[in-house]
């Protein structure tokens, strides 16, 4: 009997010239309880589904959009689904996680997961619900905003459906393309680059069934629990000001990325700051589906519109950029979200190319750090993945250094080819670690070991065992919280995570699961996630920082200078493959393989 | 939070706190400090200002307060062989860690960290010591020492000889006064009058510095912390940074914490304040 909260079975979809066909794939318990869901599930599905060493871009490079035992339960944060796939970006496997109303509806089609492959002739959408699979030819969507695809979509297939879709850049190949709906982005590592290239442009969804859990009534009770605490202290941040409260307290201590990681403060950070846009700007609060916390702050735009923003596309678009003002992040921001790119990649490119053209690398002499009509400008090469400039900002700031040579690979902002997020790594040595440990690359999602750096339970300048074990707590948390899917803004209402996780899971699914079982089941998310990467390639080699990071002091605002030197990094890396069971190669004992059911 | 101080690499920061205390006719280690006490202050206050360890030398298995994370204690060999023997243990607790050295006795509850610095930058490679004469006296527990110095105290201990005079004519000595001392501009800005010399010894002496106002400092509230209008820089008066929280209306918690002059985050709410202090109170939940 399947668990509840579960169908025990994916749908593979294979899609074929003009036709899509689906074959189910069943799911075991063993599978199921080893994994839970969204990204760990995803990365039992790679492995299983994606051929080794197979190009991301290839029709048989499988897309899996995973859903969860808590998907559709009211459990406040609930409906979400990751998405996973080998990155373009990176050549490793990436996972995104997204919110919306796709997430129940996906679910409610009768399955756990969904994994797409193949491809289509022309421009198509692919409709899945409880009676089957088809493919639609859809040319009149070629280079049109995610949100107008979602809309076009509805007016021609009528009301019901849930769409996820890409923007103009994943149809022409941009590397960081994203997948929206419902104005969210599945954002990080090109997996709207791998849909664009299986040449669909949407995925729709429509519920058509129901799934049980072990004890509704229990279920509730934990519902209106995790309700309640989801209105206290942890999530104050994220209702009041939203995450872009972090930006001027970045800059405060001096860990805001600045001018491609030149410097750590930005002058002229208030003028971007949501204190400051709050209350001359600040037009609304929206939650995520069967979410009660309301992270989202939208922003009146100069000349009309509104617009989204958060810490990381302002950031990134913004101080990394070395621009101030906010007109321009936003129009920049609200370009990224109409050509369905990734803001951090975007932004990370973008501020690496300023830098080039500083030092005379690259030849755009209009490409200035601090001038945002220049952004914008970029923004649309890469975009329209023009020749020249364009396409090689496309490819994201990894493989550009690569073409434009000259050392200029030791200043792109990136790890394993995923441009760094808007966390100084050399202020805050414990993500640094994190940074440059996680498969998925520069990422601030699975690792969120700045958590610990900010805590003052440790000196975030002197990196050392004390930050391995954070990085490494912090990973496993994130593991299980994006696997079973819970929304990471409610990590601070939990005192004794996996205590309260396994209490969460228990009703929702039958097993008497315990603390213990989920720490087994977030070690073998990481786990399987390197081997995946090791599979394709990876070495110890791609477990480290950009060389900038570890040969240039960083001068803080105090006066002092942060320094986070090869040795201390590797030092680290050594920590964190003890604790994690692996040898000097980072590779895992061959015993520790059977754990991971594969 | 702690600050390169010294070419020679980490400084590390020693003070004495197995004196008698006879005057005083209490422990001066723990005498009340606005909230906490007078050698949490002056340990932490070292803590601040070297990027080296911190050692407590106290006299064999005397009591003391509580003190600041990552600070250590270390006992005499013998009792009341005066600063001498404190020196002698201390320099020889460090040495293996830091080739130079702060050295300082319990009751200087105005120590500035800038002070230890400018006299921690004096001690170039010509010197074994920076020997203060401030406010006209000779400053020996508010002075630099190398740490190589460590077997010369201990021979001189050994021999009886526990005037530090005796010391300063086995070494080269570098004596700056007063100008000299506030020739450094960050001193002179912050410490005008070197108060950071100014000790407690006997009760009255206590009360005359207890009764002084709390050092002014900056304040500023980030994020959801900065709702209610709460935005833009405050001035308050706090010897420690609970203190300062409290003036403005938060308190250090799972939630809560500071970075001290947009430096070391912390949560201690002990942490001792100086006046020219900024402190940031931000949301512990950061990120995302």
């Amino acid at each position: 009997m399947t668990a509840g909260g579960y169908f025990g079975r994916a749908l593979v979809v294979d899609v074929d010239g003009d036709s899509a066909t689906g074959t189910p794939l069943e799911l075991d318990d063993r599978v199921l309880r080893s994994y839970l869901g969204g990204v760990g599930l995803g990365t039992w599905l790679l492995h299983r589904l994606a051929p080794p060493g197979v190009d991301p871009l290839a029709p048989e490079a499988p897309l899996a959009f995973v859903f969860s035992p808590l998907v559709g339960t009211p459990l406040t944060t609930s409906a979400k689904f990751a998405v996973l796939a080998k990155s373009p970006l990176t050549g490793m496997i990436t996972d995104a996680l997204a919110s919306s109303q796709f997430a129940i509806s996906g679910k409610l089609t009768g399955h756990d997961a969904i994994v797409v492959r193949g491809r289509a002739d022309a421009l198509s959408v692919l409709m899945i619900d409880a009676f089957g699979v088809r493919l639609e030819a859809a040319p009149e969507l070629a280079g049109m905003a995610a949100a107008e695809a979602e809309s076009a979509v509805r007016e021609r297939f009528g009301r019901g459906w849930r769409t996820a879709a890409v923007g103009p850049a994943a149809e022409r190949g941009v590397r960081y393309a994203t997948i929206s709906h419902d104005g969210r982005h599945a954002g990080r590592g090109g997996l709207g680059a791998v849909l664009g290239a299986k040449n669909i442009k949407a995925v729709m969804v429509k519920a058509g069934t129901r799934v049980d859990v072990a004890d509704q009534r229990a279920v509730l009770a934990a519902a209106k629990d995790l309700r309640e605490r989801s209105f206290g202290p942890a999530t104050a941040k994220y209702r009041e000001l939203g995450t872009l409260a972090n930006l001027l307290a970045f800059n405060a201590v001096s860990t805001l990325p600045t001018r491609n990681f030149t410097a750590a403060t930005f002058a002229e950070a208030p003028r971007l700051a949501a204190e400051e846009l709050h209350e001359m700007r600040g037009v609304a609060r929206n939650s995520c589906a069967s979410c009660s916390i309301g992270c989202e702050h939208i922003y009146s735009r100069k000349g009309g519109g509104s617009q989204r923003m958060e810490y990381e596309n302002v950031f990134a678009l913004g101080p990394l950029c070395g621009v101030s003002d906010p007109d321009d992040v936003f129009a920049a921001s609200a370009r990224c979200d109409e050509l369905g790119i990734d803001t951090i990649s975007a932004g990370g490119t973008i501020a690496w190319a300023m830098e080039c053209v500083e030092r005379g690398l690259i030849d755009a002499p209009w490409l200035r750090f601090g001038d945002g009509p220049a952004l914008l400008r970029a923004l649309d090469l890469i975009g329209s993945r023009s020749e020249g400039l364009g396409a090689l900002l496309a490819m994201g700031s990894r493989a550009a250094a690569a073409v434009v040579g000259q050392g200029s690979i030791d200043f792109a902002p990136q790890v394993k080819g995923l441009e760094l997020p808007g966390y100084e790594p050399r202020s805050l040595q414990s993500m640094a670690l994190g940074l440059a440990v996680n498969a998925r690359g520069a990422d601030h999602n699975r690792s969120g070991a700045y958590e610990a750096d900010l805590s003052g339970d440790l000196d975030r300048l002197a990196g050392g065992s004390a930050h391995v074990a954070a990085a490494i707590g912090t990973e496993d948390r994130a593991a299980v919280m994006d696997s079973m899917i819970l929304c990471k803004f409610l990590r601070g209402v939990f005192t004794e995570p996996f205590d309260e996780w396994a209490a969460l899971l228990r009703p929702v699914t039958g097993w008497d699961v315990t603390a213990d079982e989920l720490r087994t089941v977030a070690r073998r998310i990481v786990l399987a996630k390197r081997v995946f990467n090791l599979r394709e390639g990876a070495t110890t080699d791609d477990d480290t920082l950009p060389r900038r990071m570890l040969d240039t002091p960083l001068e803080l605002g105090s006066g002092r200078t942060a320094t986070l030197t090869e040795e201390r990094l590797r030092s680290m890396v050594e920590g964190y493959y003890t604790g994690r069971g692996l040898d000097v190669d980072g590779r895992p004992d061959p015993a520790d393989l059977a754990d991971l059911r594969l | 939070m702690q600050v390169s101080t010294h070419s020679d690499g980490p400084a590390a920061g020693i003070v004495l706190a197995g004196g008698r205390s006879s005057r005083m006719g209490e422990s001066k280690a723990t005498l009340e400090w606005h909230g906490s006490t007078l050698l949490r202050r002056t340990a932490g206050l070292l803590a601040r200002a070297v990027d080296g360890a911190v050692v407590v030398v106290r006299a064999p298995g005397q009591p003391l307060p509580a003190l600041p994370a990552g600070v250590e204690v270390v006992d005499d060999p013998v009792e009341g062989l005066g600063p001498m023997q404190g020196i002698a243990s201390g320099l020889a607790a460090v040495a293996d860690r830091a080739q130079v050295a702060f050295v300082c006795s319990t009751d200087l509850p105005f120590l500035h960290p800038a002070y230890v610095r400018r006299v921690l930058a004096a001690l170039d490679s010509d010197v074994d010591v920076v020997l203060p004469h401030a406010h006209g006296h000779r400053q020996p527990l508010a002075a630099a020492y190398r740490t190589a110095l460590a077997p010369v105290v201990a021979g001189l201990v050994a021999d009886g000889q526990l005037k530090l005079a005796m010391l300063f004519d086995h070494c080269r000595v570098h004596r700056t006064d007063d100008a000299g001392l506030l020739a450094d501009p960050r001193l002179g800005a912050l410490d005008p009058t070197l108060d950071s010399v100014l000790n407690v010894n006997e009760p009255d002496d206590y009360r005359a510095a207890r009764a002084r106002p709390e050092p002014e400092i900056t304040v500023q509230r980030y994020g959801a912390l900065a709702s209610n209008g709460r935005r833009g820089p405050e001035t308050v008066r706090a010897a420690t940074l609970g203190a300062a929280a409290a003036a403005v209306g938060l308190a250090l918690d799972r939630h809560v914490v500071a970075a001290l002059n947009g430096d070391q985050i912390t949560r201690d709410a002990e942490m001792p304040l100086v006046v020219g202090d900024m402190v940031a109170f931000l949301s512990a939940d950061a990120g995302g």
